[in-house]
């Protein structure tokens, strides 16, 4: 079967449910709704301070590639899904291209507008442009990985609920906490290795996008486990 | 002309065989109804056909082919096989679409196949807000979204109200008679008698008959014939001589076994009984499968001492 259409018919199952595409706009709104913020703390990494939002839009990026996954896992979705499209690594393939070109697309957009709010709100202290590019493109990737990530979690799980109360503490508890201890090996957790891409300064092993290769590889390996389950088990 | 092929196939959960050795035909132009009580293994036959869950054993091909080979599937098989897939939060529409952008089908055979439903009036409601008879029926609508030459239907009557019973009988009736595959579950004999050609009884995952429906009818169907008259006296001693088993019921009826209504309504006139009604109880189609089935069923309730 060819690709394009596989893609075109996940696409049309995201746009058709308004949780999705209130997940994406969730994603925008915390990111670049919390940038005029940026000033407030004034001590704080430059960078860091105008996408301090990601914390809530990554939740936002969790809970849209949870979903998209997680709704094919319920009420017999799935093998309605796969009688149209038996070939099941090509679907997974274009279900997770479904997710990610969306989110890619909203988090650059995310990342530029909070960085014109940011430099905006920071004046002189606000970071140059090279950096904050990086910082725009950082969001942009960071958030689709993290969406990728959620995808392939839910996808070995089979279940959203499952899915959401392992990543949502993990994010909230597990990675803030011991994320203070910098340094550790709580830099290398793939939400916090990630945004390293979004600071200024940072002062452990990883650099922008030796962070983002390191969460990238965390994705991978998530995926490559989704994709194992749905090529397996019985629908 | 496409038939479904199932050869020896079987599948083990956890060492339980949900599916046993079956070996069976469906062919093109007649509707094969495929019965069996809860847990039979029917629903497990039509994942194992679709290629939704691996077979433990044997194999089941579509003209030839496994379904995973297919190229645009939906354009060549069409299944039903649990109406709540349908994601409460979309449109009909929407749930369509998707699957018709899978297989290249163009959008245009949505609409035809929400016209041909009955859905075309609430296409654009969420499908949260259906009842079960309608969510059939958008199920229904998909499994022809791609004008499918085989078409497999997971007890598509559930939840149906009567008018929409004689509308599902007559699709199947005219899908037969378009020349395609109908492979139809359901548990209930009576109900699938009404619109089968043939018919295949299952019963904890083994074949149990794969017969014509009328042939099970005469074979099986011990017949009654149900006779008021206005002259009891007289119809017991003509019942007694000719030697038929008779009682006479509560409302003043009489059931006569093993005849048809055709012999006994000679013999009636010949010896001049007054006749008020003659005729056959159907009931019994369904207790001639209830008796194939009893021995087999899964889930039977324990027998109560008398």
């Amino acid at each position: 079967m060819p690709f394009v259409p596989v893609l075109h018919a996940e696409w049309i199952k995201i746009r058709t449910l308004r949780s999705q595409l209130g997940g994406l706009a969730a994603m925008f709104v915390t990111i670049a709704g919390l940038s005029p913020l940026a000033a407030v703390d004034a001590d704080s990494d430059p960078l860091f301070s105008v996408y301090f939002g990601i914390s809530f839009g990554q939740i936002a990026a969790i809970a849209f590639g949870t979903t998209a996954v997680s709704s094919e896992y319920r009420d017999g979705a799935l093998r309605l899904t796969l009688t149209a499209v038996p070939d099941r690594g090509r679907w997974f393939a274009a279900k997770t291209t479904a997710i990610a070109l969306p989110v890619l697309a909203v988090g650059l957009l995310t990342g530029f507008v909070s960085l014109l709010v940011g430099r905006a709100a920071l004046g002189a202290s606000a970071p140059g442009w090279a950096e904050g590019v990086r910082g725009a493109v950082g969001c942009g990737v960071h958030l689709t990985l993290m969406a990728l990530f959620a995808a392939g979690v839910a996808a070995v799980l089979r279940s959203g609920v499952a899915t959401l109360s392992v990543l949502i503490p993990f994010l909230l508890i597990v990675s803030f906490v011991i994320g203070d201890f910098s340094g550790s090996v709580a830099d290398y957790l793939p939400d916090r290795a990630g945004q390293v891409a979004l600071h200024s300064d940072w002062g452990g092993a990883l650099g922008p996008w030796s962070g983002l290769g390191v969460t990238a590889l965390w994705t991978a390996a998530v995926l490559a486990a989704g994709a194992w389950g749905v090529r397996r088990r019985d629908a | 002309m496409t038939s479904i092929d199932v050869r020896d196939l079987t599948k083990e959960y956890g060492g339980r065989r949900a599916v046993d050795g079956l070996t069976f035909s469906v062919r093109p132009g007649r509707v094969t109804g495929f019965l069996g009580p809860n847990g039979a293994g029917k629903s497990t036959t039509f994942r194992l056909v679709l290629g939704l869950d691996r077979p433990t054993a044997g194999t089941a091909t579509l003209g030839g082919d496994a379904y995973a080979r297919l190229r645009e599937p939906l354009r060549r098989v069409g299944a039903l096989l649990d109406a709540r897939a349908a994601h409460g939060s979309r449109t009909a529409r929407g749930h369509l679409l998707a699957l018709a952008a899978s297989n290249r089908i163009p959008a245009r055979r949505v609409d035809t196949v929400l016209e041909e439903t009955g859905l075309a009036a609430v296409a654009r409601q969420r499908v949260r807000t259906y009842s079960l008879g309608m969510r059939q029926r958008l199920g229904i609508a998909a499994a022809l979204l791609g004008d499918p030459e085989v078409i497999l239907l997971d007890e598509p009557a559930n939840g149906l109200d009567p008018e929409g019973i004689v509308w599902i009988r007559t699709l199947l009736r005219r899908l037969a008679a378009e020349g395609r595959t109908v492979l139809v579950s359901s548990h209930l004999m009576g109900e699938t008698a009404a619109f089968a050609d043939h018919l295949l009884i299952l019963g904890r995952g083994r074949l149990l008959a794969d017969t014509p429906v009328r042939d099970f009818i005469h074979a099986r169907v011990r017949p009654q014939v149900r006779v008021r008259t206005t002259d009891p006296a007289a119809l017991a001693d003509l019942l007694a001589r000719h030697g038929h088993d008779a009682s006479c019921e509560e409302d003043g009826a009489w059931t006569v076994r093993h005849t048809r209504v055709d012999v006994l309504g000679r013999l009636l006139s010949e010896a001049g009984v007054p006749v008020l009604e003659l005729s056959a109880r159907e009931a019994t189609l369904e207790e001639a499968y209830l008796d194939l089935t009893a021995s087999e069923a899964e889930f039977t309730a324990p027998r109560q001492e008398a």
